[in-house]
C-alpha cells in the first residue's frame, strides 16, 4: 500500500492540476456543451419566446421589443459555430442565401440597415450589455453574469429539449 | 360619396402626420435618456448598387440581336434618427435615341441631342417607424399590389429569372409600377399568421398610362390601395396575399374608372422556390355602359440544385396576359401574349451570378417567337 501511495498522489496531483487549467469540463459547462443561448440586453421585455419568434426577430420582421425599444441584432462572423447554428435551425439558410436576403431587405426598405457583425462571444456579450434592445447567440458555457438568457419554447440552454445546439 | 373619400383621405393623412409628430418628439426623449449609442451617426447614409449586362436574340422578324447595357442602379439608405428613415433609388438606363437631335413637340425648334442615359428616381421616400404595426411614409414607391413589384424593384441580381413577368414590366402599363403619395403599413402577429397590411393614397396613372404622376395628378381623384399578406409561422416560407386598387385614370376627354385585384402566393426557399400571381385590371369608362377585363398571371417554379455547391438553379416560367379588344387604355399596348421561359441561373460569387434562358412567345394573329438571352448580374 505504501508503495502506492505514492502513484495516488501523482494522480490526485494531475486531476488538480487539470482541473486549474480548465482540462476538465465543469458541471455547468457539461450541461450547457454546445448549446447556443440567446442573450439579450437586461432592459428587453421577454423571458420566453418560442422557436417563430425568435426567427422572426433574426429575420427582420419584429423590429421592435416596445414602441420605443427597437431590437439592435448582433450576429457572429461566419464560421463561428454560433452563426452557423442560428443559420441551419432559425435562418434554414446557407451563408450565401443569408447574405442575399438582407440584401434584399434592405433594398426592399424593410429595414435601414442589417445585423451588426461580432467577432467573438466577448464581443457580443459586451455589446449587449450596453446596448438596450440588443439581441446576440453566444455559446451557453460563456455567458457572463448580468446578461438575461432567454428560454426558447419554455426550455433554457442545457435543458433536453433546448432547440438551439 | 367622393367628397366624402377625400376627407377620409386627408384625415387619414393628418392622422398619420399627428403620430408621427408626436413620436419623433418621444423619439427624442428616449435617446436623450438612454444616450442611444448611434445617436452621433445621423444621418448614417448607406449606399447599395445593382448592374446587369445582356445579350439577346430572337427569330422575330426585323430584331437585331446584340449586347446590351442594363440599368445602373443605386439604393440609398439614410437613417435620420432611430424612427425616421429615408430610402432612394436611382437607375441611369441606356437611351436607344443617344445623342440623336429631335424637335420639340410644341415648339417645332430643335432640341440639344439625347443623353446617353436615362436618369430616373424609381422610388424617394420618407418613412417614419412608430412600431412593428404601424409605418408611415411618403414619397415614390414601387406599387405594393404586385409581389414581384416589390421584391426585387430594379435588382436583377436579386430575382432568379433574366427579366421580370410581362404584367409587371418597367415601362410598361399593365400594373401602375409606381405609386407616388402616401403608404401607411405594419405587421399584426395575430396567432402566428402574421398579418402585413399596406394602406395607399396617392396620385395613380398619369396622362402617360405607364407612368405615376409625379408632378401632379391630372386629375381631383386620388388613386388608393390595400394589400393584406400572411407569412405563418407554420409554414416558414410561405406568403399569401391579395390586393386591391382603385383609380379614375383621365385620358381627356374620356375618363375611366379602373378597379385591380391582384393575388399572389410565394414559397420563397429555393428548393423550391414557386412564385404565382394573378391579377385583374378592370377598367369601365365613365358615361358609358362599355367595360372591359384584362387577366393576367405567371407561375414561376425554381430548384436550387445540391449538387456543384449549390451554384446552379434551373427555372421555369409560364405568363398570360389577355387584352380583349374592347380595352381603351391600354389599346395600342403589345403586352398581350402568352410565354414559357426555361433558364439556368449560375451563381458566379456570392455577389454575382450568370443567367441563361431560352423563351418561346405566342401573341395574338403573329407567328410564334423564339428567342435567347444571356445576362450576369451583379451587387456592389
Amino acid at each position: 500500500m505504501g508503495r502506492l501511495k505514492p502513484l495516488f498522489e501523482f494522480w490526485i496531483s494531475l486531476f488538480v492540476v487539470g482541473l486549474c487549467l480548465g482540462m476538465f469540463p465543469s458541471e455547468a459547462d457539461a450541461a450547457t456543451n454546445g448549446d447556443v443561448a440567446v442573450v439579450v440586453h437586461p432592459d428587453v421585455p421577454a423571458d420566453d419566446l418560442s422557436l417563430a419568434e425568435v426567427r422572426r426577430l433574426l429575420l427582420g420582421d419584429r423590429q421592435f421589443w416596445s414602441y420605443d425599444l427597437p431590437v439592435t441584432l448582433l450576429i457572429r462572423a461566419p464560421i463561428a459555430r454560433e452563426r452557423d447554428v442560428v443559420l441551419k435551425i432559425i435562418y434554414q439558410m446557407s451563408e450565401a442565401q443569408f447574405r442575399q436576403y438582407w440584401i434584399a431587405k434592405v433594398f426592399r426598405a424593410e429595414v435601414a440597415v442589417g445585423p451588426k457583425i461580432v467577432y467573438s462571444n466577448e464581443m457580443a456579450t459586451g455589446l449587449v450589455g450596453s446596448i438596450p434592445g440588443s439581441i446576440s447567440f453566444v455559446d451557453a458555457a460563456q455567458v457572463p453574469n448580468g446578461l438575461k438568457v432567454l428560454k426558447v419554447d419554455g426550455h433554457l440552454p442545457g435543458e433536453k429539449e433546448y432547440p438551439l445546439r | 360619396m367622393k367628397r366624402c373619400g377625400k376627407q377620409v383621405c386627408v384625415l387619414l393623412l393628418i392622422l398619420s402626420l399627428t403620430i408621427c409628430i408626436q413620436d419623433i418628439h418621444s423619439a427624442s426623449a428616449y435617446i436623450g435618456d438612454r444616450t442611444w449609442p448611434q445617436v452621433s451617426e445621423y444621418p448614417s447614409l448607406h449606399i447599395i448598387g445593382f448592374g446587369d449586362f445582356n445579350y439577346s436574340d430572337t427569330d422575330a422578324r426585323g430584331y437585331k440581336s446584340g449586347f446590351k447595357e442594363g440599368q445602373f442602379v443605386l439604393h440609398f439608405t439614410s437613417a435620420l434618427s432611430p424612427k425616421v428613415n429615408f430610402y432612394g433609388e436611382v437607375s441611369l438606363t441606356a437611351r436607344a435615341d443617344a445623342g440623336t437631335a429631335g424637335k420639340g413637340l410644341q415648339t417645332g425648334e430643335s432640341v440639344p441631342p439625347a443623353p446617353g442615359f436615362n436618369p430616373e428616381v424609381e422610388r424617394g421616400f420618407i418613412r417614419f417607424d412608430q412600431s412593428d404595426y404601424f409605418k408611415v411614409s411618403f414619397g415614390r414607391f414601387h406599387t405594393p399590389i404586385n409581389w414581384w413589384n416589390t421584391a426585387f424593384h430594379h435588382g436583377l441580381w436579386l430575382q432568379t429569372s433574366i427579366g421580370r413577368p410581362e404584367m409587371v414590366q418597367f415601362g410598361g402599363m399593365f400594373i401602375p409600377v409606381h405609386f407616388v403619395g402616401g403608404l401607411v403599413e405594419g405587421a399584426l402577429p395575430t396567432h402566428g399568421l402574421n398579418v402585413n397590411y399596406n394602406v395607399g393614397v396617392g396620385n395613380g396613372r398619369g396622362s402617360v398610362v405607364s407612368r405615376a404622376g409625379d408632378a401632379g395628378d391630372n386629375n381631383n381623384d386620388r388613386a388608393w390601395l390595400i394589400n393584406l399578406f400572411t407569412k405563418p409561422d407554420h409554414f416558414f416560407g410561405l406568403q399569401v396575399g391579395g390586393s386591391l386598387y382603385r383609380d379614375r385614370i383621365t385620358l381627356a376627354p374620356k375618363e375611366f374608372d379602373e378597379w385591380i385585384a391582384a393575388g399572389h402566393i410565394v414559397w420563397q426557399k429555393e428548393n423550391p422556390e414557386l412564385i404565382a400571381e394573378y391579377a385583374n385590371v378592370n377598367h369601365h369608362e365613365l358615361g358609358s355602359s362599355s367595360s372591359s377585363n384584362s387577366p393576367a398571371y405567371y407561375i414561376q417554379a425554381a430548384y436550387r440544385l445540391p449538387w456543384f455547391e449549390a451554384l446552379w438553379k434551373p427555372y421555369y416560367r409560364f405568363e398570360y396576359i389577355r387584352i380583349p379588344r374592347t380595352e381603351v387604355v391600354f389599346k395600342g399596348s403589345d403586352f398581350d401574349r402568352t410565354s414559357s421561359i426555361v433558364g439556368l441561373r449560375y451563381d458566379i460569387t456570392q455577389f454575382a451570378a450568370i443567367k441563361a434562358e431560352y423563351r418561346n412567345q405566342h401573341r395574338p394573329d403573329q407567328p410564334r417567337v423564339n428567342g435567347y438571352s444571356l445576362q450576369t448580374s451583379f451587387t456592389f
